[in-house]
């Protein structure tokens, strides 16, 4: 190879290394960056309220420009994770309460303490649901403010109701009724009911408060063993179980069914009622526009358990990465997010039941047909244990469910593994 | 200035595979090794403490035992229903038809189909209420049922998602072993039909003692790439129902990412490796010997 063009070739390598190397970002301009994650971006009507926030803030701040980032609901704790370890997460991101504490004890997220203190402490923690905040809470330090509260109800097809005779005024109040009443309803190839059977956290959603309103609880008072081998925990997961494989007054297919499946199966008439979150009417508004939503369905309490009335309850959360490169900014989007017009906003856009009180009390919620009802069902509602191994006990209960809707174990001996195999996981095995 | 060319001649080729090299180590070497480093530190720990607890808990992990039976038979059946329809399909597409080059490109389309929408694809068609195949069926079978239940029926889950898996994955096999028929010469069949063999001795006697070694290539690559299926698997099943399709990447992503035990979930994925490893012997060893 002659000399000249060797020397040629070899520094157009050394530039070519040089370039992919060290050639960081385009240079930025003045403003800075907030990357907003969510898997709403991708949700009507979330998305409205989104890109409204996003342009008045970009509009009202000329210096910061806040981002879209989409993630996806099944996996939005898995890209965070990846992203968090590669030190390159999200500016903001959001989540439901679950992940916040494995976040926290991971490093992933920034405390808030600093920026709560100079905006007035405790006086500003008191504008939000302190029940909420409570989650926020990890081994002394804030992780994030609540964002929205959504007790689980339910929402009824009242056309349906009517059809076969029942008054959708008088919903079902115990579990003799919701099994009557779904009965009813099933009719050819409508159902009665629609559950989530699918791996999703949804799926405890709608199956917790059947367990609490059987008096069931997952673990013992001191946490460190499993209670699911109770009676009373049998009778709310039999209950479940037994809509599907004894009443029959679900859908088939019930294990491949979501949260998402089961709202589609509402908007297309396909069942009658649905346990849900106070946002699942505007959802399914989204997936079927030619249904009249305010005419034909309604929000109902979950149906009292044999011993005492109960739900479920899932807290959004948003929270700062530690990683972010302009934490301040990010304070700014984060607290404008968090402010009285925008979480408003939010509400009549995604009818989220917001967390911020002033919000939550004031007339928009309290005079809206569905937001009344769930709202009503908080002093009802718990959370699942807020344990490291919650996750792996979680999965052994969805699998003894979906286990028990197929019929490969009978209810009890389902039940009984998801116990020995919650045990196991307590005792660190 | 004659040994400077000389180094220069000798040495210049590392810098044209430096590139490749460094992305080999980025996205393949350092990862190993961080999974390695993760895999024998204690839970939840950082730095350089050691430890085999990990290893040791996988040896008494019921769930990992069941994932572990449930791939190889993932593995198994898939290798199976790939061999039989891609030598079906590479016989039949070997042959001098009108349209052969149109066959064989539609032949290769589900290979073209990524993993999570094939998956997306199956689960659809085998929805009981939505789905085409309930339809289709009563079409031919009037009496199926209208609802009938494929992903959450216990005994039909597992067969579907292999189902899916022979059809998304069967041209990989295909194409290789269409490869090896066209290199077969000719004449081996012409003197054999002179000397009164029929089709089946040809096939046995001809076909596939000259496809023998690409049929232990394409099997040994193809296990490889089914013992690391995932996307299909997540997207038919999640892994359901119970732990019923349960594979091994699906239990790794879940045990890392959703159960947050990034040090087992670790130690399980070296397990892992090292098992596909010695499963990939007889490729590796067949390879050496081919140079």
């Amino acid at each position: 190879m002659a000399r000249g063009s060797r020397r040629w070739i070899v520094g157009a390598l050394v530039i070519g290394l040089a370039v992919i190397f060290l050639a960081g970002p385009a240079a930025a301009g003045e403003k800075i960056k907030i990357r907003f994650q969510t898997w709403h971006w991708g949700e009507k009507p979330w998305v409205t309220a989104l890109d409204a926030f996003k342009d008045d803030f970009n509009k009202a701040n000329p210096d910061i420009e806040v981002v879209r980032d989409e993630s996806r609901y099944a996996d939005k704790e898995t890209v965070y994770t990846a992203t968090s370890q590669a030190k390159a997460a999200a500016d903001i991101a959001h989540f439901q309460h679950r992940p916040i504490p494995m976040f926290a004890e991971r490093g992933y997220l920034m405390p808030l303490d600093s920026f709560i203190q100079k905006e007035g402490g405790q006086k500003f923690l008191a504008l939000y649901d302190q029940a909420a905040l409570e989650v926020c809470k990890y081994k002394g330090k804030i992780y994030c403010l609540p964002d929205f509260v959504n007790p689980m109800g339910m929402l009824i097809n009242m056309a349906h109701y009517k059809e076969v005779g029942l008054d959708p005024t008088k919903p079902p109040a115990n579990w003799d009724q919701l099994v009557e009443y779904a009965k009813k309803l099933t009719t050819g190839s409508r159902y009665g009911i629609g559950l989530i059977g699918a791996r999703q956290e949804g799926l405890f959603m709608r199956l917790n408060p059947f367990i609490w309103g059987a008096g069931g609880e997952f673990l013992t008072p001191d946490g460190k063993h499993s209670a699911m081998d109770t009676p009373e925990f049998l009778a709310g997961f039999k209950f479940y179980v037994d809509l599907f494989t004894k009443y029959k007054v679900v859908p088939p297919g019930v294990i491949e069914q979501g949260a998402q499946e089961v709202r589609t199966q509402v908007a297309f008439e396909k069942v009658s009622m649905n346990v849900s979150v106070p946002q699942a009417w505007k959802i399914v508004q989204a997936i079927n526009p030619n249904m009249k939503v305010l005419e034909t369905l309604t929000a109902v309490p979950v149906p009292a358990g044999p011993k005492k009335m109960a739900t479920a309850a899932e807290y959004g959360m948003r929270v700062i990465s530690a990683f972010t490169k302009h934490p301040d900014a990010a304070w700014k989007v984060y607290k404008s997010w968090y402010s009285h017009d925008i979480q408003l906003r939010n509400f009549q856009i995604a009818a989220v039941l917001s967390a911020r009180l002033d919000v939550k009390n004031g007339p928009e919620m309290q005079n809206d047909k569905f937001a009344r009802v769930y709202s009503a069902q908080a002093q009802f509602a718990k959370l699942e244990p807020r344990i490291p191994e919650w996750p792996k006990i979680g999965d052994a209960v969805i699998t003894a469910t979906q286990e028990a809707f197929s019929g490969m174990k009978t209810p009890e001996q389902a039940l009984k593994d998801a116990h020995t195999a919650a045990n196991r996981i307590l005792s660190g095995q | 200035m004659r040994s400077g060319h000389a180094w220069h001649d000798r040495h210049i080729g590392y810098l044209f595979v430096l590139p490749a090299t460094l992305m080999l180590v980025v996205v393949l070497i350092f990862p190993a090794f961080i999974t390695l480093k993760a895999s024998v530190t204690p839970q939840g720990g950082a730095g350089w403490h050691f430890t085999l607890a990990h290893y040791q808990k996988t040896l008494h992990d019921p769930v990992l035992l069941q994932t572990f039976k449930n791939t190889f038979a993932f593995v198994a059946w898939s290798l199976v229903g790939h061999f039989i329809l891609g030598l079906s399909l590479a016989l039949a597409l070997n042959q001098a038809l009108p349209g052969q080059t149109f066959f064989r490109l539609v032949a290769l389309i589900p290979w073209t189909i990524p993993d999570v929408v094939a998956g997306i694809f199956f689960r659809w068609v085998l929805n009981p209420i939505h789905g085409a195949m309930n339809p289709l069926i009563r079409m031919v079978f009037p009496s199926f049922p209208a609802e009938f239940t494929w992903l959450s029926n216990p005994t039909l889950a597992f067969p579907s998602v292999i189902i899916a898996n022979v059809w998304r994955g069967y041209p990989l096999v295909m194409v290789m072993l269409l490869a090896g028929l066209m290199a077969i010469p000719r004449e081996l069949y012409e003197a054999a039909a002179v000397d009164g063999a029929g089709r089946l001795r040809r096939f046995f006697h001809i076909t596939l003692p000259g496809l023998s070694t690409i049929i232990t290539i394409a099997l040994a690559l193809d296990m490889v790439w089914e013992f690391r299926r995932f996307a299909l698997v997540v997207a038919m099943t999640g892994g359901g129902p119970g732990t019923l399709t349960e594979v091994l990447s699906t239990l790794v992503y879940k045990t890392y990412f959703q159960f947050f035990t990034f040090e087992y979930a670790s130690a399980m994925a070296i397990l892992m490796s090292a098992v596909l490893f010695v499963l990939s012997l007889p490729y590796i060893i067949l390879v050496g010997r081919e140079r």
